[in-house]
Parts: structure tokens; sequence; C-alpha cells
């Protein structure tokens, strides 16, 4: 059996972390989002996998190659022009008989996964609050009647979760499926159709994690930091205090005063300290520096990025090879404690998070005592000038002084 | 130029083929086509747009096939001309870009075999040689036979029936590339037609051959060993790619052109039998007794004609005037013992259509000089000659002005030797210097740092003036042209000695004035006219050859193209000014591939 993982997609939602990675690469808890649906697959006993890959395709084709690193044999398809999940899905035709398929930005469980493998047409659930953002699927008993997409007044809080068990008739479906009115062929769309013929399970996972907008990293972050194991191979200087899980990957050196509290990944080769204080849920990437009296909470550090001197970053994500100026500061948490809304791709959103830092894209250098406030979105390549306060949507390859 | 498309793999092809196509729509667009295998090999043709043969094509399964979108350079703009061509027995289909010099020789060969030819095209003659020697399961040494006897450009994509699993390209001359994918392999004339699906790219050598699978490729050379041929790996997205990476179709055509003056002399000169060819229509015209010429053109084809004036006169000592069409059909003589030349890049400006109609009511014998085979010009004229650059898609005129050129320069050349003025040593000598010309202007563009100073200075002024003597005239003339056309900077072009008759009193120090100076007979009056320039104020940006050291001591700043330019400097001229004016409008933020109030083809009067 096959294993299908759709990774072509932008993530347009994702921006300004996506202008420079497809939406699959963005790593949490020190790996990519398709990383972990690889090991997950593999680990339910799936050895075959096809990436039906798009935007920026040769990401992807780097970091897995054959898949050999992980013992499992990819293959590539690449989607061309992105028309929808029915004609990604459409891709693969000719390479599979009976096929798993998962939505690469949504992170399944090992056992949902197994389940998902058994006998039969298959499609996996899950309940949710905000079902009106989702697809909600119609049962009779185990039976899928019908997918609905997006109700403003869900009848239910059972959604499709990205995860299918398919033969070869899917593709019947998917060749006469018509497109969505947002111009797209949808699978939803396709399998409305099978389960009118042909019968459909609905399958209800125990562990579900997708992530749509940047600050959704942060929730998928913090699930999987909890369930890492203590492991330091390298250095550590005196007068350095380790709490909790906490993980240190190859040649990193922690340097006298360091603070981390677990759960906390460090990747390769970083420079921490010395005085610095590292709280929960922080995943730092390879290469990276955290210098004196700086402070990082709650937050995704991508390869390659320094937050040197005097810096202070809560419930945030940095890109890769960014510099924070000396004392470059983020605001986490307005005063006045409401959630805090944040302008993406040009639309005011609420985030629905009442601490969230900044997100800021690859190649960003602030200058020093520059302070962004809470919820601002930076493109990639900013130069922020010394003493600047930021706050919105800064649009990228952009001087703010 | 013709673009080529070849796909094997998974998807259907049909789509992929016509998609590719789409984006290949800027080397040419009068005919296009696709083969595709579908257990049988079934071929859709038609003239015009490629969405014409789209509409033909029914809901067809195959995943193996070639496109080809058509230029026309052989034959006339019909569906039997239009690519691809197939073999007696219609299982092969091949698709090509380039010209098969010795086509007529092997055409007759192969038709006393017995194999039927259906088109006019050099192209057909490709089929039918690999059929002539194919054996089943080895198309490739079939066309790797076929091959050795052309003589010519080529870049090809061949598919058979038989082989529904093989796709095989070749090139020579003409460019082809293998783009990489998953599962899935495509042979193209240019990146963009496969950067949707994939940016790994492995580039063709000369004389290569390479046979795809939907997971393999081979590349061999032309002895048939295999050849180790790297991936490389595209950064730009499709949108830069239509431009090749180049940031506006203005300064991918302005490099173009070493290309493009290389197919304006192909298959003119003849460097073996040390003659100037032309079709035997345009022959005639020339070898009659001519008592004048007049060349008739709008923009900048009347600054091509200036400057072929100069090449003609110089060549033949027969009289010239060069009129501008919107005049000239109005005003002035007609003379039944002249000729007249006219200039149309589209061969539709309806200025120019509008004089050549005149010409020829008015009982004058007529030649066209124009970019666009089948267009109203060609129809009309009594002969026509083709530029063979490729469509133009930035406003401003760059490759199709160098050329007109090249191509005035190879009428006045076979003028000359009709009329027994030029010695056979002499047009070897010729034939020679231009073989080199590509060569001599790649040299111009790979310094455009200097140029890019210069138009930082210039970026601010109000107003430029450009001088020059002879030939340099009218270059001045399209210099000034350029610069306003797209950067909107005020500017005029004189002859040098003019200047005192008027235009000094709008010299101040803040007109910069660019001076053409060449080593010919008026270099110390050119040294001259800077010095009375200087005098007012003005700095001064000379154009001069290399080996020229006396220049420096009277200009402010000197831009340099390659001394041993005997034949046609006005082309390495030309190139710096193009470069001038657009590193000035790109300096101001200007919209340099569309300027305000301009359209490419000027379709009234």
């Amino acid at each position: 059996m096959k294993c299908v993982i759709l990774a072509a997609g932008e993530g347009k939602r994702m921006h300004p972390l996506t202008f420079t990675r497809p939406k699959v690469m963005l790593p949490i808890a020190g790996k990519p989002l398709l990383e972990w649906n690889l090991l997950n697959a593999r680990d339910a006993g799936l050895k075959k996998f096809i990436f039906v890959i798009g935007y920026k395709s040769e990401m992807v084709r780097n970091y897995f190659g054959d898949g050999k690193k992980w013992n499992v044999c990819i293959e590539y398809v690449n989607q061309g022009k992105a028309l929808g999940t029915a004609h990604a899905i459409g891709m693969v035709e000719n390479f599979v008989d009976d096929f798993i398929v998962l939505c690469g930005d949504t992170i399944f469980g090992k056992n949902d996964i197994k389940n998902i493998l058994k006998k039969g047409t298959k499609i996996g659930l899950v309940e949710v609050e905000n079902a009106g953002e989702y697809g909600i699927v119609e049962l009779a008993g185990k039976k899928v009647v019908k997918i609905h997409e997006k109700m403003e007044e869900p009848f239910s809080n059972v959604i499709n979760a990205g995860i299918y068990h398919f033969n070869k008739k899917i593709f019947y479906y998917i060749r006469i499926t018509e497109k969505s009115p947002r111009g797209e062929f949808e699978i939803t769309d396709s399998i409305n159709m099978l389960v009118k013929k042909e019968k459909m399970e609905g399958v209800f996972l125990k562990e579900w994690r997708d992530v749509v907008y940047p600050w959704h990293l942060l929730d998928a972050n913090e699930e999987l930091l909890k369930k890492i194991d203590e492991k330091i191979e390298e250095s550590v200087e005196k007068n350095v205090t380790i709490i909790g899980n906490v993980t240190v990957g190859k040649n990193s050196r922690i340097l006298s005063g360091s603070y981390i509290e677990g759960p906390v990944i460090i990747g390769d080769d970083c420079k921490i300290g010395p005085n610095c204080y590292i709280r929960p849920y922080t995943s730092i990437g390879s290469g990276c520096h955290i210098g004196n009296a700086c402070e990082v909470k709650n937050s995704i550090i991508m390869d390659n990025s320094n937050i040197p001197h005097q810096n202070y970053v809560g419930d945030s994500v940095i890109g890769q090879n960014c510099n924070l100026g000396a004392g470059s500061k983020v605001a986490n948490l307005r005063l006045d404690k409401k959630n805090i809304k944040v302008v993406l791709n040009g639309k005011k959103l609420d985030t629905k998070r009442r601490k969230l830092g900044i997100i800021m894209g690859d190649n960003v250098q602030t200058g020093i005592n520059s302070m962004m406030n809470v919820g601002t979105m930076i493109g990639n390549t900013v130069f922020i000038g010394p003493g600047t306060v930021l706050a919105g949507e800064i649009k990228p390859n952009t001087k703010m002084m | 130029m013709c673009g080529i498309i070849g796909y094997i793999g998974f998807r259907d092809a049909k789509g992929v083929l016509i998609e590719s196509l789409k984006k290949l729509d800027y080397r040419g667009y009068d005919s296009a086509g696709v083969g595709i295998v579908d257990k049988k090999l079934k071929v859709f043709k038609e003239v015009g747009e490629i969405a014409n043969v789209e509409k033909q094509i029914p809901q067809i399964k195959g995943t193996l096939g070639v496109g080809h979108t058509r230029w026309a350079t052989h034959g006339a703009v019909t569906k039997e001309n239009a690519h691809p061509h197939l073999s007696c027995d219609k299982k092969i289909a091949v698709v090509h870009n380039g010209i098969i010099e010795n086509f007529q020789k092997l055409r007759d060969e192969l038709k006393k075999k017995g194999h039927k030819f259906i088109s006019q095209t050099d192209t057909e003659v490709i089929a039918h040689l690999i059929d002539d020697v194919y054996k089943k399961g080895n198309l490739e040494d079939a066309v790797v036979s076929a091959l050795k006897k052309i003589e010519g450009s080529y870049a090809i994509a061949v598919v058979c029936e038989d082989e529904p699993g093989k796709l095989v390209g070749a090139r020579k001359e003409s460019p082809l590339l293998i783009g990489v994918g998953d599962n899935e392999n495509f042979l193209a004339s240019d990146i963009p037609a496969f950067l949707k699906y994939t940016n790994r790219v492995i580039y063709l050598d000369e004389g290569e051959i390479c046979v795809l699978t939907k997971n393999s490729i081979k590349v061999f050379d032309k002895k048939k060993k295999e050849i180790k041929k790297k991936e490389e790996m595209i950064t730009w997205d499709v949108k830069d790619a239509e431009k090749s990476g180049f940031d506006h179709f203005m300064l991918k055509e302005i490099y173009d052109q070493p290309d493009t003056v290389h197919q304006a002399l192909r298959g003119r000169i003849s460097e073996i039998e040390n003659s100037i060819e032309f079709p035997d229509r345009v022959e005639k015209l020339l070898n009659s007794n001519l008592s004048s010429i007049q060349i008739v053109a709008c923009g900048t084809s009347f600054y091509a004609g200036l400057v072929g004036k100069y090449l003609i006169e110089n060549l033949t000592n027969i009289p010239v005037f060069v009129e501008l069409a919107s005049e000239y059909r109005y005003f002035g003589t007609r003379n039944e013992s002249s000729l007249v030349i006219v200039i149309t890049q589209s061969g539709e400006t309806a200025d120019t259509l509008a004089a050549l109609r005149e010409a020829k009511n008015s009982g004058c014998r007529t030649l066209v000089v124009t970019n666009v085979i089948g267009s109203t010009a060609t129809r009309i004229a009594d002969g026509y000659l083709l530029q063979q650059s490729g469509p133009e898609i930035g406003v401003a005129a760059t490759k199709t002005f160098t050329s007109q050129i090249i191509t005035l320069c190879l009428i006045a050349l076979k003028i000359s030797l009709l009329k027994n003025k030029l010695g056979s040593d002499e047009l070897y000598n010729y034939i020679f210097h231009l073989k080199d010309l590509p060569r001599k202007i790649q040299q111009v563009l790979d310094r455009s740092d200097e140029i890019e100073k210069i138009a930082k200075y210039l970026k601010d002024a109000q107003s430029v003036f450009f001088i020059g003597r002879g030939i340099n005239y009218p270059l001045s003339l399209e210099g000034a042209l350029k610069l306003k056309e797209i950067s909107y900077v005020h500017a005029e072009g004189f002859a040098a000695g003019e200047l005192k008759h008027g235009p000094f009193a709008l010299l101040t120090k803040h007109t910069p004035v660019v001076a053409i100076v060449t080593k010919d007979s008026t270099y110390y009056k050119m040294l001259a006219n800077i010095g009375e320039v200087k005098a007012r104020g003005p700095k001064v940006i000379a154009i001069a050859e290399d080996k020229d050291t006396e220049i420096e001591s009277h200009a402010d700043f000197v831009l340099r193209f390659p001394s041993d330019s005997p034949v046609l400097p006005c082309l390495s001229i030309t190139v710096i000014l193009q470069l001038l004016a657009y590193h000035v409008a790109k300096e101001r933020g200007c919209p340099i591939d569309k300027p305000r109030n301009l359209a490419k083809s000027v379709t009234v009067e």
C-alpha cells in the first residue's frame, strides 16, 4: 500500500513564513511538518510514499531525497498547477491501487493512520468546536452520507480530518468532478459522488492537529514538545541550569549562566548563552545564537537566526537567517488583556490568542532598540531601522525606518 | 524562430503540450500543431493561434507527444506546412526549429526512393530520412543516421507510434533543453515551456542527442557515446522565465542581438562560395537598371533606412533618398526607374503600407524588409527580405533595428556585386567581418556596467543631445529616440556640424552631450565639435573605439566599443545607445516594456 502525502500547497494563510518555503516545510519542534507525518506514517507500517509537490518543490525534494534516511521509499509527482485537492490526488492515478492520502499540512497520529490503513474505503473524522470552518461530515452510523463545505450553522461538530483510504474507483469520480465555486477541484466533491454508489466508512481520530495560520504553529509546537525526552549530547559549561526535558543537538554549546526550562529543543551548532533565559515550549533551529540577557519563551526560532543581545522574544515565530539588533524586543500581551488581532494579507483577523508576539519571515534584520508590537507580521528580507516601533503587517523586501 | 516541445510522462499530453506551447508563443505564432501517441499517432495542426489547434483536439488519453509553434521561414503559413511533419506511414512525427540548408537535395533523393512529401518545409525531410533507415525498436539510431545527412541548424523532437515509451531529441545551433521531472520528462526550446512542472534542467550541447523515457534520460554525442550531463536548478519563477531571467523584455532583446545578428546573416552569406544569396525575385529586383533608390519607413525603421543610405551609396554609388512614409505617400517624386525599399518590422505599419501601395501604383519596383512573413507588406511588394529576428515584445525596437541594418548592408553588397563594383577579395573580407559581428556585440554587452554608471549620471538631465557625423548621424537620431521613448528624458540627435547653426542656443551646462566618434575622415572634425560643446559648459560622453586614446583628453566620460570592426561598427555603437537608454529609464523607474502613449505596431495612419 502506498501513502500519498499532499505537499504542493503554498499556504497563503501562512504568509509571511511561506513566502520562502512551502507550507509543509514549516518547522515544528525541530522538524518540518511533513517529516512528522512521514515518521508517523512509517511507524504505522507504511514504506512507500508519493509526495505530491508543487510550490517550491525543490525544498521538499532536497530535504527528503529518496527517503533512505528514514528507511522508506519516496517518489515525487509535481502537481504543476495548484488546481485543488482532487486535481492533486488525480496526479497519482498511474502509480497506485489501494492507497491512503494525508494532507501534508495536518499532523496525524500513528495509531490513527493504522486504523485508516485497515481494509475498505475510509475517511478520518474529528470533532472540533469551530466546525463551520471545515467540511462537516454527515453520517448514517459509520457510513458517510455527505460532506458539507463550510456551513454557517453547522448541524454537527464532526469534520473531515484530511486523511483518506481510497482505491482506484476514486479516480473515476475525480475525473467527473467539476470546479467548486472557489474555482478548485475539491476531493470532497469527488467523495460526495463516490458515497452515493460506494460505502465509505468514517473513522474517528484520537490525535489531530491542523495548522492554518502562523500562530497555530505555536500550538502544534507545544503539543509535540510535551512528548520529548531529555537528550543533551554536547558541552554544557558550569553554572548552567536545565530543568525538565531539553534536547540539544550536535556541536551546540550551552554557556555559563544559561537557565533553560523544558520542554525545549535546541538544534545543532548553536551557541546558547552566556546568561540567557529560555522558557518552556521553545524550539530553536540549527546554527542559532541566543546571547547575553536574552529571554525567549514559547517560540519557534528557525535555522541560523540570532537573538544575541538584550532581547525579549515571546510567543513568536522567527524565520531563518534573522538577526535582532541589541535591545530589539517583542510585545506579546495587550495591556487590556484582550485577544490579539493581526493583519494578514491585508485582512484583519482575530487570533483568539491572548498572548502572541510577532511572526517574522526569513532574512529580517532589526536595528537596535526596535520594538515590535503584539501581532506584528513581518515579511521576509525586511530591514528595520534603529528605534523603530512596528505594528500591523509589513510587506516583504521593505525598509522600515 | 520557432518553439518546440516534447513530453513523456503520466499526464495527458494534450494539456501539457498546449499549455507549454502557449508559453513559447513569443518564439512565433503563425501556426501550431501537436502530435500525440495514443496507441496510434494522432496529429492536429492549424494556422493561427495555438487556441485554434486546441479546439480541434478531442478528449485523448496519450501521455507522449510533441508540439510546435511556428514562425515561418521556409514555406508559407499553411496548415500543411505547420509541424509536426510525418513519415510516409504516418508513424513517426517530427517537430523542428532551425533551417536545413541542403533540404532540396535530400528531398529530391528521397522522392526518387518513393517518399511522398506533403508540405514545402525543410522539416519534412527529417521525418522521411528517419523513416528511411528506421528499424523497429531503435528510433534513436534512425535519428542519429538521419542527422548525419543534414546540413544546417536544428532542434528536433521525435516520437514514433511503435515506440510509445520513448521521446528522442537532438540539437545543433538551435536551442533545446531537457526538463527533468518525476515520472515524466520534457524537451523544449526554452525553460518557460515546462517550468510549471519542474525547475530541473539539462542543457544539451551542440550535436547531442537525447533519449527520454518516463523515468530515464540518456544523452549521447554524435557517435552515440553516452555522455554524463549535469542537472541544473532554475531559480526564477514562471513570470520571469519568459524574459529568461532579465528584468524586461527590452533588455532580453538587447542581449538577444548576438544571436539575431547571426540569424539575419543565416542563409544569406556563403563563405565557401564567397557570395551573397537572396531569393530569386529579390535578386531580379536588385539586378535591374537602378537610377536611384528610395527608402521609405517610419520611426526606428526610418533611422535604419538612413544608415542604409550611407551603406548603399558607399558601396554602389547609386543615389539613395530616405523618406518618411507618412510624407512620401503625399509628396515627392516618383520615378519608375528607381527601386523603393520599404522597411517595416511588423509588415503592418499603416503609414508604410500606404506609401508602399502608392509606390506600386506609380509603377515603381518595390522591395520590403520586414520581420513577419505573410504580413500585408510581403503580399503587396514585388519582393521581400526577412530580418529573421524573431518576435520583438518590448515596444522600443532594439534587435529588429540591428537586423534591419544587417539586411540593408547585405542589399548594398549584393547590388555592388551585381554591378561588378566589389572584388571577390573585398567581399571575402566583408563576409569574414560580418560573421564576426555577433562576437563584437557580445563584447559590448559584457561591459554594460560602465554604461550603467553613465546612466546614473544622465538620469537627472532635463535634456540630452546626441551628435555624430556620417553614418553616426542616424545613430545619434536613433540614440535620442530610444532615450526619449522609454525614459521620457527629452533628447535630440544632430549632425555634429549642425550644432552651430542653431541648437547651440539650447546648450547649457545641464545638457549632457553624447558624441559618437569613430576613427574615420571626420575624426578631427568631431574632436573640434566636442571642443565647441565643452566651451559652453555641458559634460560630454564620447562613444569611441578601444584603441582611441586621444579622446580621453577631450571628453568627460568615454564608452568603448571594440576596435578592429571595419564592417558595421555602427551595430556595436547601437547596442551601447540601447543599453544607455535602457539603464536611464530603469534608474528613473519608467515602465520600459510599455512606454506611455506608444504601441508596438502602429496600424493607424
